[in-house]
């Protein structure tokens, strides 16, 4: 799977979840930026990609995570294992 | 040791760097080390040996159950081992919390550090190494007794760096600069407020309306300069060792709702909870809808909350606390918004007063003030002010004294700390921005003759207790 493939699913869930559907998404976009992303929708968002990807984050994982780009370069790392 | 003590700014401090960066210097990067874990038992030994051996024992046993879990064991499966070492952990971090007996310096901290590190371990994240780096993160002075909560995995890279072990100038400048902040905000303003904080908490017997709002307020802000102060100062000399040590506070009283103020307050220790509590408590649920992740947002802040010790008034921090993030995530599921100005009153006069009870060592202390608070225990007006509204001695309000010199000190002080609060940059700005020169080089120095004079205390830092 690509990055932009990622990218593409990660928006979706993100959409669903935040409940807002036009809601634009880049490499860049970080929890800071989307008043919506706080730590209950977080965990929301996170048990989604691992659903949609069959991949599992270990907690100290999740921590560093600071922007979309950081989870798909995670994601990405999963998948290649 | 205290950061804001004598003998650490000019005697220990000046000793520890350069020894550890001499012998550094000739290579010998172990010794280096070992010289720093030296200097950081002595810093934790300084007024007593009676805590030594409890560290001691955490952190030999840690790092023995790291080990274990890095390697694939016959006899015990991982999982087990695992669970084991937190039994263990949190095993002693309650008994000492909760048996009367007093509590070692630093346990809460350096037990919550080894508990990240052993979950990381089992989850396959951290890298195996030897003992003397273990210690090293473990004991390391600036944050050993109240955090920040430092990663291991964030640590030892730092620390394995070749580029780290030679003094590096700039970030000595930066490392004093956001050290005389530290110690500015703990000397002058903390100990200033603690003062009126500690007249209402510990002697009043009742207090009346202003009384109480003065109370209160002085403690709310005795609370953020002395733990931010601290959190700097810790900061400022991890820089000086070429360690960086993440931030604790980002203007937590801008906040315009509990979710967020969480975000900026105590913000190591939020992160430690949503991480390693509230995201497997999720995890562990059948189902992950807003019900249960709200559930888990109680469950999380209620243990929170008994973390800062035993005793009711702790307890029902985490459950206001734990409560109001409920009610919060609620609210924003509604989609309506409250006008900033409110958002903000509101969500600064909720800390405030969970901070009293937060204080408090009764939950009737608390009341005490709360009830002073909303006017209960009588109103009395300085003469200044009632002479130009009379007719309020009709509903009982009484007449005080004149305002007394001290009465204006702490009204510079408080309009001076909301103003500081919402105009001027935080710690974490200035030290992103920090340039070294000559108009910092001053400011830092006239904050010091200052901290000099007042540094004749000695005053504990709040989160020792904790």
């Amino acid at each position: 799977m690509t990055n932009s493939e990622i990218l593409q699913n990660i928006t979706t869930i993100m959409r669903e979840v935040l409940e807002i559907p036009n809601l634009n998404v880049t490499f860049e976009t970080s929890a800071a930026e989307v008043d919506e992303w706080d730590s209950m929708t977080h965990i929301q968002i996170i048990a989604s990609i691992e659903a949609k990807f069959k991949v599992r984050f270990a907690l100290g994982e999740l921590q560093a995570l600071k922007n979309v780009g950081d989870m798909i370069g995670l994601i990405e790392k999963k998948l290649s294992k | 040791m205290l950061f804001n003590s004598y003998a650490f700014i000019f005697v220990f401090l000046p000793i520890a760097l350069a020894g550890y960066f001499s012998i550094n210097h000739f290579k010998r990067i172990t010794l280096g080390k070992c010289w720093l874990i030296g200097a950081s038992l002595y810093f934790y030994t300084y007024f007593s040996y009676k805590n030594l051996p409890i560290l001691l024992f955490s952190l030999c046993m840690n790092y023995i159950l790291g080990s274990l879990l890095h390697q694939d064991l016959k006899w015990i499966s991982k999982l087990n081992l695992f669970r084991f070492g937190l039994f263990l952990n949190i095993g002693l971090l309650s008994f000492f919390k909760f048996s009367g007996f007093l509590l070692p310096l630093g346990l809460s901290f350096f037990t919550l550090q080894q508990v990240a590190f052993l979950i990381d371990s089992y989850e396959g994240l951290t890298e195996k190494k030897g003992f003397i780096d273990y210690a090293f993160f473990v004991s390391f002075f600036p944050t050993l007794i109240s955090g920040p909560i430092v990663h291991y995995q964030h640590l030892i890279p730092q620390i394995e760096s070749i580029d780290n072990k030679r003094f590096n100038l700039n970030q000595f400048s930066a490392g004093i600069f956001i050290f005389c902040l530290g110690l500015t905000k703990k000397v002058l303003i903390s100990e200033a407020f603690a003062g009126w904080a500690k007249t209402g908490f510990d002697e009043a017997l009742s207090l009346d309306l202003l009384a109480a709002w003065k109370t209160s307020l002085s403690y709310t802000f005795q609370l953020y300069y002395d733990f931010s102060g601290y959190t700097d100062m810790a900061i400022g000399i991890g820089y000086m060792f070429n360690v960086k040590i993440p931030q604790n506070f980002n203007s937590p009283f801008r906040s315009k709702s509990i979710i967020e103020f969480w975000s900026r307050w105590h913000m190591t220790l939020s992160q430690f909870i949503n991480t390693y509590l509230f995201t497997p408590i999720v995890r562990a649920m059948p189902k992950i809808n807003f019900r249960n992740t709200m559930f888990a947002t109680f469950i999380a802040m209620f243990i929170a909350g008994i973390w800062h010790g035993a005793g009711w008034t702790f307890v029902a921090y985490g459950v206001l606390h734990g409560s109001a993030l409920v009610v919060n995530h609620i609210w924003k599921k509604r989609k309506k918004k409250l006008p900033p100005g409110l958002a903000w009153f509101l969500t600064f006069n909720f800390v405030n007063i969970t901070f009293i009870v937060f204080r408090a060592k009764t939950l009737s202390e608390a009341w005490k003030v709360l009830k002073g608070m909303l006017g209960f225990s009588g109103v009395i007006i300085p003469k200044v002010i009632i002479k130009s509204v009379g007719p309020l001695k009709e509903w009982g309000w009484k007449m005080g004294s004149y305002l007394q010199p001290d009465d204006y000190l702490l009204m510079i002080m408080l309009v001076g700390a909301f103003y500081a609060l919402h105009k001027l940059k935080n710690s974490l700005e200035l030290e992103k921005e920090f340039t070294p020169n000559t108009k910092v080089a001053m400011a830092c120095g006239i904050a010091f003759v200052f901290c000099f004079f007042g540094m004749n205390r000695i005053t504990e830092f709040i989160y020792f207790n904790f």
